[in-house]
């Protein structure tokens, strides 16, 4: 093998290797740094709340003096099912019968309302599934709430009557009992609230616990959806405003804008990754010619490597062996610069937005190395490809 | 691999020969293992052709070549690695010698792939061919005849039914052929192989069991 690499590392051409080599890492890095980046900026533009992906839209009927229902007839789901820029669609479902709700600390009732419940299919839920689920039986119903809320009694009612302020982790730990009556029954359980939400004005429950719980106080009612939770393909579609203006339903404006922004990120972030694929893709080639030429500078050794009896595989490997170690050096380097400027660019975003999350950075390492096995193993049979046919 | 067996083969070249007056040429010739053979020719009758043939890196020609009844032409890329390293050997007579090398790397390169024989067995012929002082120095330095000798000692680097030497020594005196004819035949007998030797004009003096004229 000594010997074999001594013949065969005549010619090598080390300004082209080179070349190939800062292309190569130029790429990678590009491909790998537009995803981080997206990945890292994503949240900073989608304000995710944890519950409901952004990314979706709520959908009502907009309330008119004339009055008629606020309802979605099954026509007119079926109707914006079928829109090109649905992917896909669900009803808000509503509880249909009476739910008192009071607050205590300490099993002391403090204040009670009157309330509802809403759900949506868990799918749209971006909740830990271990908090959110509900089967029939279970003593405690997970509550989602909207912040505003909680801003209501913290800024309105607290301060005017002297309570203390109540910050998300205590509300989680207050007990809430939850009355539910309809159908000649009643029903006592507790609710906890695992979470708050800035994108839904409703007090949403499991799927489950609205199915069930319909069934049991309500079971002759209509539930027809009066808000649909929507998932398109692509926000900034004008279609999108059209359609609902001509049919009358409200969509909520702000959060299109913020579905705009993501949309505009995932594209350009899209447009350099797709650039940065390019140029390691053009690497890739700069180095099969590089390594071509080589092979036909060494054609005659190779002819001879072969005929005193070395294998079109053991005179490819030096080439292959030189080439994967290239670009395993390139995915390590580029690995190693990306974590530098992530870690430059993540304290700005910090300083700018101090509640966005540390994003993992797996999938840039994933990516990374799908890139080097893919790239390694073209180069591996292209090697193996030419020199057979010396 | 017992037999070569050549069936009415001849290379394309001569096609249009209709006075083609030769003793391997469009007849039938078997070479078989543990014999000795001299191939004697003019130049440009085809010698360094029958050893390529054989050796599997030209097809230029008509007719039929075997080996123990199998047509050559059907072996494939694999199969050719596989003879080259433990049944057929034939020391080239334009060397195919690697410059970049030194004589003891030139022979080695072979070996390693083969692992037949010790390092201090290929030193024992250095010493036997007269050129234990060139072991380490690069294959560029040497003469045309102390390079055949490198050629001929890497030609014996492995085990082989058959070795075909083309003209090994258009370059050396007598004592020097003498020494590596002498270590050519001991390789050969103690493996059982088949030599097929060729020549134009001066041959290594062995007792052959059969002469053919090209």
């Amino acid at each position: 093998m000594r010997l074999v690499w001594k013949l065969l590392r005549q010619h090598i051409s080390a300004p082209q290797l080179a070349g190939f080599f800062l292309a190569n890492l130029l790429g990678m890095l590009i491909v790998l740094l537009a995803l981080q980046f997206y990945k890292d900026v994503r949240p900073v533009f989608s304000q995710e709340d944890g519950f409901i992906n952004s990314d979706y839209l709520i959908v009502s009927k907009r309330v008119s003096m004339m009055g008629g229902t606020s309802a979605f007839t099954p026509r007119e789901l079926d109707d914006l099912g079928r829109q090109s820029f649905t992917k896909s669609l669900a009803g808000f479902t509503a509880s249909q019968y009476k739910v008192a709700c009071s607050m205590g600390i300490e099993g002391v009732a403090n204040f009670g309302t009157q309330m509802y419940f809403e759900s949506v299919p868990d799918r749209f839920v971006d909740a830990a599934k271990d908090q959110w689920h509900f089967r029939k039986g279970d003593e405690v119903v997970p509550i989602v709430l909207p912040r505003s809320y909680l801003a209501i009694y913290n800024f309105g009612f607290a301060q005017s009557r002297s309570l203390p302020k109540l910050s998300e982790g205590v509300v989680s730990m207050i007990d809430m009992m939850v009355v539910m009556r309809g159908a000649g029954k009643e029903a006592r359980m507790k609710g906890r609230v695992v979470g708050f939400t800035n994108r839904l004005n409703t007090i949403l429950v499991p799927e489950d616990f609205i199915r069930w719980s319909n069934q049991e106080f309500a079971p002759d009612a209509d539930a027809s959806p009066t808000r649909l939770i929507l998932e398109v393909n692509n926000p900034t579609d004008d279609a999108i405003a059209r359609y609902m203006q001509q049919h009358g339903y409200d969509i909520d404006e702000d959060k299109l804008q913020a579905g705009k922004t993501t949309y505009f990120l995932k594209v350009v972030s899209g447009v350099i990754m797709g650039v940065g694929l390019l140029i390691t893709v053009l690497s890739f080639f700069i180095l099969m010619l590089s390594i071509y030429l080589l092979v036909q500078k060494n054609t005659l050794k190779l002819q001879n490597l072969r005929l005193i009896g070395y294998s079109p595989a053991r005179i490819s490997l030096p080439y292959q062996l030189l080439t994967v170690a290239m670009n395993a050096l390139v995915l390590l380097l580029a690995l190693a610069i990306l974590r530098w400027l992530r870690g430059y660019y993540m304290e700005m975003i910090w300083a700018m937005f101090p509640t966005v999350k540390d994003t993992p950075m797996w999938p840039a390492y994933v990516l990374g190395l799908v890139l080097f096995v893919v790239v390694s193993l073209l180069n591996i049979l292209a090697i193996r490809r030419k020199i057979s046919r010396v | 691999m017992n037999t070569i067996h050549l069936d009415h083969t001849f290379p394309e070249v001569f096609a249009r020969l209709d006075d083609l007056q030769s003793e391997v040429w469009k007849q039938d010739v078997t070479f078989e293992k543990g014999k000795l053979y001299l191939v004697e020719a003019n130049s440009g009758t085809g010698k360094s052709s029958l050893c390529s043939f054989v050796y599997g890196y030209r097809d230029d020609y008509q007719g039929t070549i075997d080996f123990d009844g199998h047509n050559i032409r059907r072996l494939k890329s694999g199969d050719w690695t596989r003879l080259r390293q433990r049944h057929l050997s034939l020391m080239f007579q334009e060397l195919r010698l690697f410059p970049e090398l030194t004589a003891l790397e030139n022979v080695q390169i072979k070996n390693r792939l083969t692992g037949f024989k010790t390092k201090k067995q290929i030193l024992a012929w250095f010493d036997e061919l007269g050129i234990p002082d060139k072991v380490d120095a690069p294959l560029a330095l040497m003469s045309f005849g102390q390079q055949q000798r490198v050629t001929m000692m890497r030609a014996l680097a492995q085990p082989f039914d058959f070795l075909l030497v083309d003209e090994p020594i258009s370059h050396l005196d007598d004592l020097n052929s003498r020494s590596m004819a002498d270590i050519m035949i001991e390789e050969a007998t103690r493996q059982g192989a088949g030599v097929v030797v060729t020549s134009i004009g001066k041959h290594m003096e062995l007792k052959y069991d059969k002469t053919l004229r090209l």
